[in-house]
């Protein structure tokens, strides 16, 4: 009891969450008019055709003429069964090209986040160890400056220097190379390195604050009592209460950067990613690939959010589960 | 063992480097703690006695604090140690047990975890489970019941009287010589308050340790000590046996304090006035300001010199100085039902 009973509920919520999402998106999506059946109204109304006939074929033949529930229940099977449309733009299904763009978004986003993940604490925790010293200060400085500069444009900038001026790296994405290979991490050093000073701020903020309260604990005196060493009461007694409220921080943190901040990253350096993909679908109206990419954020989004709070159950033991 | 005292302090000052000035919060003070004896520290929150406690491990922040003076503890002198070797005293021979149980144990491990830890700091060889089986024993010493089940139990399970128990466990673990007990039952229920303290007295027994006792309740005073140093502002205003100060209470500050017990005069108001700034403190007497005996002499120059009353007692007030008369400052204790006392019974 407790604890597996509280994982259960929360994973149930998440499911739940994720079919509400469906259901709005596919709201959404019906009382919109058809970009098709509109496009088929047009033609006919110009071919001197009637408008209202072409209408039904059209419907027929994307199966819209059948009642509301019936469409319901066929497209949450879909989407549950990863039956997410046809990309008209890219002429492949949707699935298959969120998956191709998933490849090269995770080949920047793992490591842009384990980098996160593992400095932010890090150095957080260390000023606040070192509070007021030049060393604080330098980190927060870098901070302020990561969290103040916009990413897009830091990406430029960036981009102007080692792509345009030394010519360290290709200004345009190769996707041809392979992805572990020198070639593909010198690409991808600047995008990940702008993500990284874009959310490592607040991580760093968030986890030198926390930190620095508990280094003053008492606790942390008992430690120092028991004759515990500084550097083991900062790895262990500090560092551990110090994650519970990050790691709440933390992720809805990252998951903003990442549908956000990535999209303009990818766009700047010409990644064809996730947030490229769903860049162009919007552009290019491509309504089925637009919905993917949303659903696909979406589950991103609520999945983050329910390991954000299992983490958060695991970290804090005195968290009663009975009344959550 | 041997007639020197286990602990002996001369001239401990604790600065502390303040925005606003340097902060003395311990100004220049001589105890001793004699071996298996039990020496308190007392004084009013703000008196300075937890941070001279804190100062003899160096376990102050340094910096901002700096502490200076000599500390010889079992004929070393610890003060010119380096860090890590005052953490191998730290746990090791001398143990602190602290005033508030709530956060003394850290939230996120279970008790079993924080005392192994305790154990593996002084003693790396030892393994997990040896270690396991040196908690069970010493919670069940300090009376932690079904200590082998508790063991795995995070703090917050614990009652706050449970949980002291716990770390006077953890303080155990290493047989000190000396441990340093802050104001160990303060945050306790009155009950619980009678039997942490027994456990305590129990426990000296056992292990046949010194015990620095920091309170500023004297009935606990009263009940545990065999020796008793008055701490106001900082500097030492008495010293003696318990049966001096509480039979001869001789410095106008002890002999407030002792009014202000229950049944005495002035249990209801309390002494009227507040301590001085410790970064500027007045000239002569610390405790002149709100002193009912003061007269010219005590605002000059520094703190009066200690006067020796006997081998144990000596008092740092003008009044006992040549050419004064102390009866001036011992006037009768008035109790509440008018009965007229020259000291207060110890117990
Ligand atoms: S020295 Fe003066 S001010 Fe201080 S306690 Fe004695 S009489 Fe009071």
């Amino acid at each position: 009891m407790g604890m597996e009973w509280y994982i259960v509920r929360r994973v149930a919520w998440a499911a739940i969450v994720t079919f509400i999402i469906v259901t709005i998106t596919w709201g959404l999506m019906t009382a919109a008019p058809n970009p098709q059946v509109q496009q088929a109204v047009t033609q006919a109304a110009m071919d001197g055709e009637n408008p209202a006939e072409a209408e039904e074929r059209m419907e027929a033949q994307l199966q819209l003429d059948r009642p509301l529930h019936v469409r319901f229940m066929d497209y949450v099977v879909g989407v549950y069964t990863l039956e997410w449309g046809w990309s008209n733009t890219r002429n492949q299904p949707v699935t298959a090209a969120l998956v191709s763009a998933l490849y090269y978004t995770v080949q920047y986003s793992v490591p842009w986040t384990i980098l996160t993940v593992l400095i932010g604490p890090i150095v957080g925790v260390y000023s606040a160890a070192n509070q007021y010293s030049w060393r604080d200060h330098a980190a927060t400085g870098v901070a302020f400056f990561g969290y103040a500069i916009p990413n897009f444009f830091f990406g430029i900038i960036l981009l102007l220097i080692f792509g345009v001026q030394l010519e360290w790296i290709p200004i345009v994405y190769q996707t041809g190379v392979p992805v572990f290979s020198v070639q593909n991490v010198i690409q991808l050093t600047i995008p990940i390195f702008v993500l990284v000073t874009g959310s490592i701020g607040a991580i760093m903020r968030v986890s030198r604050n926390e930190a620095a309260e508990y280094a003053n604990a008492d606790f942390v005196k008992t430690a120092k009592a028991k004759g515990v060493s500084t550097y083991r009461i900062y790895a262990r007694h500090v560092i551990r209460p110090t994650m519970v409220p990050l790691s709440t921080t933390m992720v809805g943190y990252l998951l903003a950067i990442f549908t956000g901040s990535s999209l303009l990253v990818e766009v700047v350096f010409g990644i064809p990613g996730l947030g490229r993909t769903l860049y162009d679908a919007v552009v290019a109206q491509d309504t089925n690939l637009v919905l993917g990419s949303t659903l696909f954020f979406t589950f991103v989004a609520t999945i983050g959010n329910l390991l954000q709070d299992l983490v958060y159950t695991v970290l804090d033991p005195r968290i009663s589960f009975e009344d959550r | 063992m041997t007639d020197e005292p286990l602990l002996s302090v001369e001239g401990l000052t604790t600065e502390f480097d303040t925005d606003n000035g340097v902060l003395t919060a311990v100004d220049g003070i001589d105890f001793e703690i004699p071996r298996g004896e039990t020496v308190c520290l007392v004084g009013e929150s703000g008196s300075g006695k937890t941070v001279a406690s804190e100062s003899i491990t160096r376990i102050v922040p340094t910096p901002p604090g700096e502490v200076t003076g000599s500390v010889r503890f079992d004929g070393q002198e610890i003060t010119s140690l380096s860090e890590s070797e005052l953490r191998e005293i730290r746990g090791g021979r001398i143990a602190h047990v602290f005033q508030n149980p709530q956060d003394a144990l850290n939230h996120c491990y279970t008790v079993g975890w924080q005392i192994v830890e305790a154990v593996q700091t002084h003693e790396p060889d030892t393994s997990e489970e040896e270690a396991r089986e040196r908690a069970i024993e010493l919670l069940n010493d300090v009376g932690v019941a079904n200590a082998a089940a508790r063991l795995d139990d995070y703090p917050h399970e614990f009652s706050g009287g449970q949980k002291q128990r716990v770390m006077i466990a953890m303080a155990l673990v290493t047989n000190p010589d000396l441990l340093i007990a802050d104001e160990p039952t303060t945050a306790l229920d009155v009950t619980v308050q009678a039997q942490i303290l027994n456990l305590l007295e129990e426990l000296q027994e056992e292990y046949s340790m010194s015990i620095l006792f920091v309170t500023h309740d004297l009935g606990v005073v009263a009940q545990i000590a065999d020796h008793v140093v008055v701490m106001y502002a900082g500097k030492v205003m008495e010293r003696g046996t318990v049966e001096e100060i509480f039979d001869d209470p001789s410095h106008p500050y002890t002999r407030a304090l002792l009014e202000c017990l229950p049944g005495q005069a002035r249990s209801a108001e309390g002494i009227p006035g507040t301590l001085p700034s410790p970064i500027d403190p007045p000239d002569g007497c610390r405790f002149a300001p709100r002193c009912d005996y003061a007269v010219e002499e005590c605002t000059a120059g520094d703190q009066p010199p200690e006067e020796p009353l006997t081998d144990t007692h000596a008092v740092s007030c003008v009044h006992y100085q040549q050419g004064y008369d102390p009866s001036t400052v011992k006037t009768e204790f008035t109790q509440e039902d008018g009965t007229v006392t020259g000291g207060v019974s110890g117990d």
